[in-house]
């Protein structure tokens, strides 16, 4: 933490509003991209971006200074995603059935589609990211999203290197399963039919 | 998958995430240049992150913060408006003569007091201005006045005579 940090987390844990407006300012987005990761929804997510800010003012006097600001955030965004998901007692079930059969449509993969393609493609992760365990879940999300080392990650989970390890191998290995027929699974070659390998969603 | 594969596999997953060592890195690299299978489960991660980054990244580049930042300040000063019952208690929380508990003793035997007095006060004495004169009687000695009182159920029977107007008296019926 830099010394100017500090010194805005001291203003904040005194109760100055300006300061928690910096804050805000500095860490709106990242909160936001956890929050829909987890969620995948613009409303709850903001609703949770709300909720955080709205907390930690509240309870920044905690923050002892041990950690990085941001893991005691990412984990306070984590914990508030989760029981909001809790909360609203559902599921962000996509419109794919829960089997997974969803297969991709060849008229669209031939076509010019890219967008429909696209789209497709979003509702398909969506509905494999829930399908993982929430801290499997939580590992991509740090990583994939927001490019956190493992030490941040194990800070912002609260757990060791190895557990961070473990929770993204098996995250990876499941939604690769899910995402078969988009991203091979490691130590498997992709035919046409996966068309986003290599070459990412745009 | 070669069998130097299965040693690099491990390793695999680190050099993605950029957490190997030199050492590790110049191992894993001299082993992508021979092996497409590697080569093509690294790609597979990439892909994988693109998948899971991408749609994050649009809808956090759609949105339009500053309403947020509104609404919590207002959430904010919606909490910062305790009531008086809070207020009171946090009163009492911080003095140091309440926190002992000794008041609570001292208030026991004020609302004791302030009861009796209170009853004491409201006991109504008789009073006859509701009362109406139902009977006046003339005679030679003394006049006669019956008051009746319905609302205290009390006949009031007064005799006096002219001269002397104290000489009274009060019977209950």
């Amino acid at each position: 933490m830099d010394h100017e940090e500090i010194q805005l987390i001291s203003r904040c844990q005194q109760g100055d509003q300006e300061a928690l407006k910096e804050i805000f300012d500095k860490y709106h987005k990242r909160v936001y991209r956890i929050a829909y990761g987890v969620v995948r929804h613009r409303e709850e997510a903001l609703d949770i971006v709300q909720e955080v800010f709205v907390k930690l003012f509240r309870s920044i006097k905690n923050f002892k200074g041990r950690s990085h600001f941001y893991t005691y955030l990412y984990r306070m965004v984590m914990n508030t995603a989760i029981d909001h998901s809790r909360k609203m007692g559902k599921q962000f079930v996509s419109s794919l059935d829960e089997e997974g059969s969803f297969e991709p449509s060849e008229e669209i993969e031939k076509g010019p589609e890219r967008i429909l393609l696209q789209k497709e493609l979003e509702e398909k992760v969506k509905w494999a990211m829930e399908k993982l365990p929430i801290e499997q879940k939580a590992a991509l999300l740090f990583r994939e999203v927001e490019g956190l080392s493992y030490q941040e990650m194990a800070d912002a989970m609260g757990c060791s290197i190895g557990t961070v390890m473990s929770r993204l191998h098996y995250g990876r290995k499941r939604i690769q399963e899910l995402l078969k027929d988009y991203v091979g699974p490691p130590g498997q070659s992709s035919g046409p039919s996966n068309p986003l390998k290599g070459e990412g969603v745009r | 998958m070669k069998d130097s594969c299965s040693s690099v596999s491990e390793l695999l997953e680190k050099y993605f995430d950029q957490e190997v060592t030199d050492r590790e890195r110049f191992l894993v690299e001299g082993h992508l240049q021979d092996c497409p299978t590697c080569r093509d489960a690294l790609t597979s991660m990439e892909g994988l992150r693109t998948l899971i980054k991408v749609p994050v990244e649009e809808a956090t580049q759609q949105e339009d913060f500053p309403w947020v930042w509104q609404k919590i300040e207002r959430e904010i000063r919606l909490q910062e408006k305790v009531s008086w019952w809070q207020s009171l208690r946090s009163w009492i929380h911080l003095s140091p003569l309440l926190k002992k508990k000794t008041w609570i003793p001292a208030v026991a035997i004020i609302v004791v007091l302030l009861l009796i007095t209170t009853q004491v006060i409201l006991k109504k004495t008789p009073s006859y201005s509701d009362a109406s004169v139902v009977e006046y009687i003339e005679s030679e000695t003394h006049n006669i006045m019956v008051y009746e009182s319905e609302k205290a159920k009390m006949t009031v029977i007064w005799l006096f005579d002219e001269e002397d107007e104290e000489d009274q008296e009060l019977s209950r019926s």
